[in-house]
């Protein structure tokens, strides 16, 4: 019988034993002074542009050093592995007159260059992803070709799930719901939307998002993804224009092409970029026949998730209005985890959301459920529910899941256990604020806005992703890392993504070691560009711990 | 030092003197500086020499220069030649065109022709999986209670089981409802990867691969393995999923017939040769792509046939299997245990949900071991996308462990889709106004009318609503609306009314829009059974609908 040291799949581990009341710590801390609160108030001055801070030059050299010498490593071992070990290669290599999968060049990047760095990503995990997450261990063979599983875990502060409310919990109101719901409703669905799968439970949850988000209507998918992906071509096509951020999503990118639109992009917060473009495009029409084009649709998302950054609604907004564009805003992110009360970007930045046409957000990140919503207008859903072809040919959001937000939307607005949904506020806003400030007092160079949640710090050279990763797993602090292609190839980067349901405490923990590998990476790249002062900010610790909970309140601490 | 003009030049035309000066020093000081900056001579010697042996070709040369600086400097958009009737405007004249703009709103408006359609969606109070049912329609205008239904698609029922709820439960307790993160990044738990293994072992395949909605899979998965150049030829009645991953795929798209192995032949045939006179660097990757039980008409696709194809052409084979697995063959292993075969041989990539027979949520992708794992790199539906809910794994995995030790419910509903089938199939008076096109083992019956009965009727055939799409989709024209497909499916609405309000029985018609589908399809209705009704109920229910069908179309022929 194989003994669980050289078991090559993840095993099942069961849950720990454990008093409730640690349980319910692990998975969100208790607040431990009314001092590490912080009130979100609505943003009045026009948003600054992003101040975008630049490391010396060397290290961008080093940057480009490492991926020559990886790409140039990679293309001797593709020869020398093509001409001398065919059978280890056979995957990239014709086979009985079939294509392989996929081409060599293609999958370069991935077997030469992220491969060597596999064990940062897909971590198996079990339990709840609350404030605190359990990695099962893996032990690496042969370059992260196959990992054995010891059958351990480590149990790891969570900094990677978009768990931005903490209601990723398995006790409390939201689970009580849940449970409720598997009892009346069951785990299974019957049918698409249009045929038999709408429930009471479905109209509720979609009248409690549309009020939540002060629109008339909405509509709820099973999948946050697939929202997007199928939604523009229910109402766009070949003679119609979307003018896009470049660093929208990929699920609206798929479901653009899928619409068939032309698609112009703009400089990611370029307001006056995208300004000149619309009134080209006005002016110019579709390419060819000159004929103007029958709608614009402005996608911007409301807090970009690799950026941290947010889109400028209120100028948006005008533009829109003035050019009588359309205007959609992905609130992924930001929905529930932005905004004095938690209504994303509109609410932060005092826009009526009646002035943006379509707002659609997911229920995955700060609700702890699944799937995805559009908001709109009476008279627009009522149309998009029989032209979207998610309702009517794929399944719809199980019961569970429904209750999960309902409950949730439910404490954040205040109906249920008044007063919680404010405090996971007013925490969430009080961390990512201490915690952006005190990484650029410590000296690093962090992009985003004061109240966002998703706070990128830049590491530049890939080869300095798996050694933050690593060095983070070894003090039992789960993080993520991403490269090229999900950001601009030189700007590699860590993301924490903040939780309300962390403490104070553990973010100096985090600072501490973050801190700690930062010196030993040499991090510390901070130009005073992005800072109040205009100095460069290399604080010690200890100050940092001690003066940043009470500066982190003051805008003008945050120069972007 | 003076430049002697180069003596090609004709004598007879005046050249003022200080053209010839100037023209002199400047040459000068670029032959000074070109000897300074290291290898500069060889430019020097190689353009004296150069001007020596053909002046002209030095004159192009210096004119591709200059073209060269000018197309850097140029803007992008005139460079394009894109826009290049551009017309030269003033201030005032673009302030004035943007003024005029209107765009049309952003969507229709609601109540238009079809808008009958919104007011027939059931809202169900409780689960709609249920064989009695509560509901109401039309913004709670109608309501209807204890009503049999006919539409519920998860076949098996077993998720509604004690065991597989405390499941559910249980895992609800241990981990919360959501993931909370995209499986790169620590949102895939141990449960889903046990689930992968599970799924990977009853389907025997090397692996399988999550995804949060089943609609999403094959548009994730196609165009995961295909780019431009690549080959895919599918069965011209695929469903809509399938229809926008071939739009997604940049591949070159063919269909063939409808299950028609012969017309499949010859176009892989066809196709071949093309390639081989084309001489391709190396082979383009080719799919066949096609379904386990077809979505619009409920037939099943002829596995051994297209096996064999696939192995004669060197085709991969992919399958969509969301309705047959858990519902065709002895154990619910799908369509290759139908036809005896074995799916790892024989299919390439089998797509299937876990919202229908499974009775949970989510679908999934099987196949060999390169190609799962290359899915979790790059397809965008895996990698975009948050994981399942925890609980909904695990209840599926305790479902596959149920159906593999006890096919009792798979058998029973083998049973019930025969006796469904035969029951409208042996009915003559049936036959004279409806043909049965769905699979006797498919628990999914579709009725569409007969030709003559349409033809007679509604004044149309398939072929001129072929036509009709065809011409449209030409004229790009985006809202697709043909009169008398749209009075067929009033009219089939109208039988479902009368059965549900005469008989207390809900059937349903297959939902489709129209504008979406790139492939014409008849209307059609649909009626399910699952493996939790009796023989007695389901008997009753069929010569209630029989009677109801018949009345309707005897008045309206």
């Amino acid at each position: 019988m194989s003994t669980q040291a050289n078991q090559t799949t993840v095993p099942l581990l069961g849950p720990e034993i454990l008093s409730i009341e640690s349980k319910r710590e692990n998975e969100f801390g208790s607040l431990t002074s009314k001092d590490y609160l912080h009130q979100v108030k609505v943003v009045e001055k026009p948003l600054a542009p992003p101040v975008i801070d630049t490391p010396p030059y060397y290290i961008l050299l080093i940057t480009y050093l490492n991926y020559l010498i990886l790409i140039i490593l990679g293309h001797i071992r593709d020869f020398l592995g093509t001409t001398f070990q065919k059978k280890k290669h056979a995957v990239f290599l014709e086979q009985d007159g079939l294509a392989p999968w996929y081409s060599k060049f293609e999958s370069f990047y991935i077997r030469r260059l992220k491969m060597r760095i596999d064990d940062c990503f897909s971590r198996p995990t079990t339990g709840v992803p609350g404030r605190f997450i359990r990695c099962i261990d893996r032990i690496s063979h042969n370059l992260n070709e196959y990992y054995t599983y010891p059958g351990t875990d480590s149990m790891c502060l969570n900094l990677s799930a978009y768990n931005y409310l903490g209601f990723a919990q398995s006790e409390g109101k939201c689970t009580d719901a849940a449970l409720k719901a598997v009892d009346e409703y069951g785990v299974y669905s019957s049918g698409s939307r249009s045929q038999i799968g709408t429930t009471d439970l479905h109209r509720y949850t979609e009248q409690l998002i549309a009020d939540f988000i002060g629109k008339e209507d909405s509509m709820i998918f099973s999948m946050g993804y697939g929202t997007n992906a199928n939604f523009f071509n229910a109402f766009l096509d070949s003679k119609c224009l979307v003018i896009s951020d470049e660093l929208n999503h990929t699920s609206i990118r798929t479901g653009v092409r899928l619409s068939g639109a032309a698609v112009r992009a703009f400089k990611h917060g370029d307001m006056k970029g995208l300004e000149k473009l619309i009134r080209d495009q006005i002016v110019m029409g579709q390419p060819k026949t000159n004929r103007p084009w029958k709608k614009i649709l402005i996608c911007v998302e409301g807090l970009f998730s690799m950026e941290g950054t947010m889109c400028d609604l209120p100028r948006l907004v005008e533009l829109k209005k003035k050019y009588k564009c359309y205007l959609y805003v992905d609130e992924a992110h930001s929905i529930g985890a932005i905004g004095p009360t938690g209504r994303g970007v509109c609410e932060l930045f005092g826009v009526n959301p009646k002035d943006v046409d379509i707002l659609m957000g997911t229920l995955t990140k700060s609700f702890g459920a699944a799937g995805g919503y559009i908001a709109a207008d009476k008279w627009i859903i009522d149309r998009l529910r029989l032209d979207l072809s998610t309702p009517s040919y794929a399944e719809p959001s199980p019961a569970p899941v429904l209750a999960q937000i309902t409950s949730s939307l439910e404490i954040i607005m205040g109906k249920l256990n008044p007063g919680e949904g404010t405090e996971r506020l007013q925490r969430i806003a009080f961390n990512s604020r201490y915690l952006r400030l005190g990484l650029r007092r410590l000296g690093f160079i962090v992009y985003g806005t004061a109240d966002s949640p998703v706070i990128p710090m830049l590491l530049y050279c890939p080869s300095k992703m798996p050694a933050f990763s690593r060095m983070m797993l070894q003090r039992k602090i789960a993080v993520v890392v991403v490269a090229y292609p999900a950001t601009p190839l030189i700007e590699s980067r860590v993301r924490f993504c903040m939780s309300a349901s962390l403490t104070k405490e553990d973010i100096d923990y985090l600072l501490r070691h973050v801190n700690e590998v930062g010196e030993k990476l040499n991090l510390k790249l901070n130009t005073g560009k992005s800072s109040w002062d205009g100095k460069v900010q290399r604080w010690d610790i200890e100050d940092v711990i001690k003066k940043t909970p009470e500066d982190c309140k003051h805008d003008k601490y945050f120069v972007d | 030092m003076n430049t002697i003009i180069p003596e090609v030049l004709p004598s007879s035309i005046p050249i003022p003197e200080f053209v010839v000066t100037s023209f002199s020093y400047t040459l000068y000081f670029l032959h000074l500086v070109l000897n300074r900056v290291p290898g500069g001579h060889y430019v020097t010697s190689y353009l004296s020499k150069s001007t020596h042996d053909d002046p002209y070709r030095t004159a192009v040369e210096i004119g591709l220069i200059l073209y060269g600086i000018y197309y850097y400097l140029s803007k992008p958009q005139q460079r394009k030649g894109l826009q290049s009737n551009r017309p030269n405007l003033t201030p005032a004249e673009i302030d004035n065109l943007i003024d005029e703009w209107e765009p049309e709103p952003i969507t229709d408006a609601a109540e238009t022709r079809d808008f009958w359609r919104l007011a027939k969606i059931p809202v169900v109070i409780g689960s709609g999986a249920n064989n009695y049912i509560n509901f109401t329609r039309d913004n709670d205008k109608e309501r209807f209670e204890n009503v049999f239904n006919l539409t519920s698609m998860n076949f098996l029922q077993l998720s509604k089981k004690d065991e597989v709820v405390q499941v559910a439960k249980q895992t609800i307790k241990n981990y919360g409802v959501g993931a909370c993160g995209p499986a790169g990044f620590y949102g895939n738990q141990d449960v889903h990867n046990n689930l992968e293994y599970n799924l990977a072992k009853f389907f025997n395949t090397e692996g399988a691969v999550l995804y949060g909605q089943d609609f999403c899979v094959s548009p994730s998965v196609i165009p995961a393995f295909t780019k431009r150049g690549d080959v895919i030829i599918a069965d011209n009645q695929v469903s809509l999923s399938l229809q926008n991953a071939l739009q997604l795929s940049r591949s070159t798209v063919y269909y063939f017939e409808h299950n028609d192995m012969e017309h499949l032949d010859a176009m892989l045939t066809e196709i071949n040769e093309s390639e081989k006179r084309e001489n391709l660097p190396a082979i383009p990757r080719k799919f066949i792509v096609t379904e386990g039980i077809f979505h619009n008409s409920g037939d099943i696709a002829p596995l051994p046939d297209l096996v064999r194809l696939k192995l004669k052409h060197k085709f991969r084979l992919f399958v969509d299997e969301t309705l047959s697995l858990g519902v065709l063959g002895k154990t619910g292993r799908g369509l290759t245990e139908h036809f005896n075969m074995d799916r790892a041989s024989s299919v390439d990539i089998t797509v299937g949900s876990m919202a229908v027979a499974l009775g949970s949520s989510g679908g999934f992708a099987l196949g060999d071991k390169v190609m799962s794992n290359h899915q979790h790199i790059g397809s965008n539906a895996y990698c975009f996308s948050a994981c399942l809910p925890a609980y909904t794994t695990t209840a599926v995995s305790k479902v596959l462990e149920i159906m593999d030790n006890d096919n009792s419910a798979v058998s029973k509903l083998q049973r019930l889709s025969k006796l469904l089938f035969d029951k409208f199939n042996k009915n003559e008076k049936i036959k004279n106004f409806f043909e049965i096109i769905s699979d006797e083992n498919s628990p999914i019956l579709h009725l569409k009318l007969n030709d003559q009965f349409r033809s007679n009727v509604f004044g149309y055939t398939q072929e001129l609503l072929y036509d009709t799409m065809v011409q449209l989709q030409k004229k790009s024209v985006t809202n697709k609306y043909f009169e008398p497909s749209e009075m067929e499916e009033k009219f089939l609405q109208d039988i479902v009314d009368d059965t549900l309000k005469t008989w207390n029985v809900l059937i349903t018609r297959n939902i489709i829009i129209a504008k979406h589908e790139t492939l014409p399809i008849v209307p059609s209705l649909k009626i399910c059974c699952n493996s939790e009704m009796t023989e007695e109920e389901l008997t009753k229910a069929c010569d209630n609908i029989v009677e109801s069908m018949v009345s309707l179309c005897s008045t309206q022929a």
